[in-house]
């Protein structure tokens, strides 16, 4: 390979939609008949699809972690979760104005529960995480980083979200700064500089809109009475609100194509770096794919349930009514066909956000990246042996970290 | 004589620096010197067999695993990922390429052995942690009912006592909309109430009971009964409209007395408490927030079990046998609550709740006094107690309010 000043090597990935619609298809099958607990399987075997499929110069990663570490994880998680169970349970037999204050704090404790066990579950990731034969590590405090987090989001809170670039920033050089390849740390070199063009740029547009907008509202409402010739007026109104709609749509691609792309490009491991582009259009195109999908699902259970309880539920459509009493008429039998459907339907859901966006953003990533100055990533040498930390039962149980 | 495998093209990682090694490799099969090849047990036993890994460019070898000692990590399919024990963790030999890769497979049969190995012990895993959750569903089922009894003893009187008064201000809420807990009769030394405080002395007397009971009669068309844990009793206005004689009433209220001094609404909250844990358990979200939400309103909305209703109806039923009135009535009145809700039903199908016949046949089987029975209130009180509400005369609502709250007496 002809080498320039700076090399440039490639992320492929190689999985395919249908080998993971397997591994999920059967591990949901088995969850309904293992009573929930192959999910920690499932979630060990979908991890091993992304890393083995996934390959930097050519070479796959691996995961090493075992869905056994999952598994206690969850019972260590437990330790935590029962006392705090207890605490609800107390609060709930309280006066009213208690629950709802302590149900207030609880939510706002877990809130914060959630950044120390995301910072964990990364952890336990990249400590599972193999390439080139050498271990991915995580070092910093979790505790601190929650901490971190928490001020952070209530400040990004009280300056109605100008602070966001800035709390972005700070979160991500916690994390990459304490991030190891072996015996060498990343560096994030980037700031809120880094995000504030696209941020700022499509913030104010909005506000932009939102002030005009109410501007204009109020120059109709406040001079004389509405009438119907002022109808001119009101589309402009109209158009403002409009337009502060779409811009709030097309943020939600844009900010995140953009976040992804120049956060993850500002990464680097002595020499070598990051430079990731992931488009917007094309996290449209998977919002776009998925909305059809889920219709044609939705339709298709529809019809099935039309087919197979068509006659079962005639009787309660004709009385319009769906009280228990109704429903428990249908007998047993119907029940768990019902439920089956229901279940079935729920899944399928899940199914699809997988497929579409989990598979989708890991694949846009991947192929969205170059490694610039990649031979000087040879020279890291391994660091200590693989930490004993069992699964992430908290972000487990507290629904945090996507795959 | 050694016997050497075709040369395998692979990637080497020794585990200790990030730097890929382009190698080639070979099975050699090393025969051992002196034993004769017709002994074949011993002659295959101390036949050493090991990969032979060089360097693709250098030709010099580089690592020397012993076959023993492989085993294979999870790869994608056409990818053999290749370790060994007594390496480096990260140490690996990998083959990229899928006919190789079988090639690789073909001289390591005991590859495939540990594969089938290893998902028989995950298997074995799964089965495991699936009866362990069989029997935590199990001990729920047939195990918090019996433990919510056990636990009850172990809390104070008076922590339930304070408890129930908690609820008290919970219940005025949840039924703020169909006119709250409104006293029919304020005046506490009204004939009526003066009437039904001397019952309840009475159906307590000799009764080891830390509680005292209080029955108020509550303004709300409703007809429903029912007891709160530490002692707290309601009897609704709407259930009072359909009692027809004060032998029903005191019936209804000795049942509801049952209750308290068995401490059923202590132990269906700690059943309800061990419901949301074990269903957060199942789903995984074991922060059980979806369930535990207002438990002390759960408390209204649920019907006591079969066995709790049993043994307030037992307590009713003694209670009129000692104070010897006619306790016939009361399976008759007890249906009238929540006659016309869906949760009857339910309860009926899933058959916890105890069925007018049953209740009729538990009664018949009770040996009455032979005495000439008295009713529980002379005609005075009685009159006094139906008129407490206002007008006493007017028929009972025909169908009931669609109320959100349903309570089992």
């Amino acid at each position: 390979m002809p080498t320039p000043t700076t090399s440039q090597t490639t992320i492929s990935f190689l999985g395919t939609r249908w080998r993971l619609f397997g591994i999920l298809l059967s591990g949901y099958l088995l969850m309904l008949m293992t009573l929930g607990m192959y999910r920690f399987w499932l979630v060990t075997n979908k991890r091993r699809f992304y890393w083995s499929h996934t390959q930097i110069h050519g070479e796959a990663m691996e995961y090493t972690g075992t869905a056994v570490q999952l598994l206690v994880g969850f019972l260590l998680a437990l330790a935590i979760f029962l006392p705090l169970y207890g605490f609800f349970f107390y609060l709930s037999t309280q006066s009213p104005a208690a629950t709802v204050y302590g149900y207030m704090g609880a939510g706002i404790f877990m809130f914060f529960l959630t950044g120390y066990a995301a910072y964990r579950g990364r952890r336990f990731l990249l400590s599972r995480t193999l390439w080139r034969g050498i271990r991915f590590s995580q070092e910093g405090n979790a505790w601190a980083y929650a901490i971190r987090r928490f001020l952070w989001i209530c400040l990004a809170i009280v300056t109605v979200g100008l602070a966001y670039p800035f709390m972005v920033a700070s979160l991500w050089k916690y994390r990459y700064n304490h991030t190891w390849f072996g015996d060498r740390k990343c560096e994030f070199t980037g700031s809120w500089r880094t995000i504030a063009g696209p941020y700022y740029f499509i913030y104010f547009m909005f506000v932009g809109f939102i002030v005009a907008g109410l501007y204009f509202s109020g120059a109709m409402t406040s001079g004389k009475a509405v009438n119907v010739e002022d109808f001119g007026d009101n589309l402009i109104v109209v158009g403002m609100f409009a337009g502060a709609g779409f811009v709030s749509f097309i943020a939600y691609f844009y900010l995140r194509a953009r976040i992804t792309s120049r956060m993850l490009s500002s990464v680097t491991i002595g020499k070598a770096k990051l430079v990731v582009r992931v488009r917007a259009r094309a996290l449209f195109w998977q919002q776009f794919s998925y909305t059809i999908l889920v219709s044609i699902v939705a339709v298709m259970f529809l019809l099935l349930l039309g087919y197979i309880m068509g006659d079962i539920l005639q009787p309660l459509m004709e009385k319009n009514e769906t009280s228990l009493n109704e429903v428990l008429k249908l007998g047993w039998y119907n029940l768990v066909i019902f439920g089956l459907i229901y279940l079935s339907f729920m899944a399928s859901l899940t199914m699809l956000a997988e497929l579409v966006f989990g598979l989708g953003f890991w694949r846009l990533v991947a192929r969205g990246t170059i490694i610039e100055n990649e031979t000087d990533l040879r020279t890291i040498r391994a660091r200590g042996e693989e930490s004993a930390l069992v699964g992430e039962g908290l972000a487990d149980a507290l629904n945090v970290g996507a795959y | 004589m050694d016997t050497r495998s075709e040369t395998i093209y692979g990637t080497y990682y020794d585990g200790q620096v990030a730097d890929p090694r382009d190698v080639i490799f070979t099975v050699v099969e090393v025969e051992p010197a002196g034993i004769d090849p017709r002994d074949e047990l011993r002659f295959y036993s101390q036949m050493v067999i090991f990969l032979e890994i060089k360097d693709r460019k250098l030709d010099h070898e580089i690592a020397h695993w012993d076959i023993a000692s492989i085993y294979a990590k999870p790869s994608r399919k056409g990818e053999l990922r290749l370790a060994a024990n007594g390496q480096l963790p990260g140490a690996r030999l990998v083959v990229s390429d899928a006919r190789m890769a079988k090639t690789v497979r073909d001289h390591l049969p005991h590859l495939a052995r540990h594969k089938s190995k290893r998902r028989a012990r995950q298997s074995g895993l799964i089965i495991m942690a699936t009866l362990a959750m069989a029997s935590v569903v199990g001990a729920y089922l047939y195990g918090i009912p019996l433990l919510a009894g056990r636990i009850v003893g172990l809390i104070p009187a008076q922590t339930e006592i304070d408890f129930g008064e908690t609820i008290v201000g919970q219940l005025a809420d949840a039924f703020s909309e169909e006119g709250g807990l409104a006293l029919c009769d304020a005046d506490p030394e009204s004939m009526a109430n003066v009437a039904i405080r001397r019952f309840t002395t009475e159906a307590l007397a000799g009764v080891d009971t830390p509680f005292s009971v209080d029955i108020q009669v509550v303004n709300n068309e409703i007809p429903n009964a029912f007891a709160l844990p530490g002692g707290h009793a309601y009897y609704f206005a709407g259930l009072l409209g359909q009692t027809d004689n004060p032998d029903q009433f005191a019936g209804v209220m000795a049942h509801e007395i049952g209750h308290v001094v068995h401490r059923h609404g202590m132990q269906q909250l700690i059943s309800t408490a061990g419901t949301g844990l074990l269903v957060g358990f199942v789903l995984g979200d074991i922060t059980g927030l979806s369930v535990a939400g207002g438990v002390g309103a759960s408390l209204i909305n649920t019907s006591f079990s079969r066995e709790a209703e049993r043994e307030a109806d037992t307590f009713s039923y003694q209670v009129a046998q000692r104070l010897n009135f006619d306790a016939s009535g009361l399976a008759d009145l007890l249906d009238k609550i929540g006659e016309d809700d869906a949760d009857s039903l339910a309860m009926a199908l899933l058959s916890t709740h105890p069925l007018n016949q049953e209740r009729r046949a538990a009664l018949a089987a009770f040996e009455q006094n032979s005495q000439a029975q008295v009713p529980a209130f002379s005609d005075e009180e009685w009159e006094a107690i139906r008129s407490m509400c206002g007008a006493s005369e007017t028929s009972a609502p025909s169908t009931t309010p669609s109320g959100k709250v349903k309570t089992k007496g």
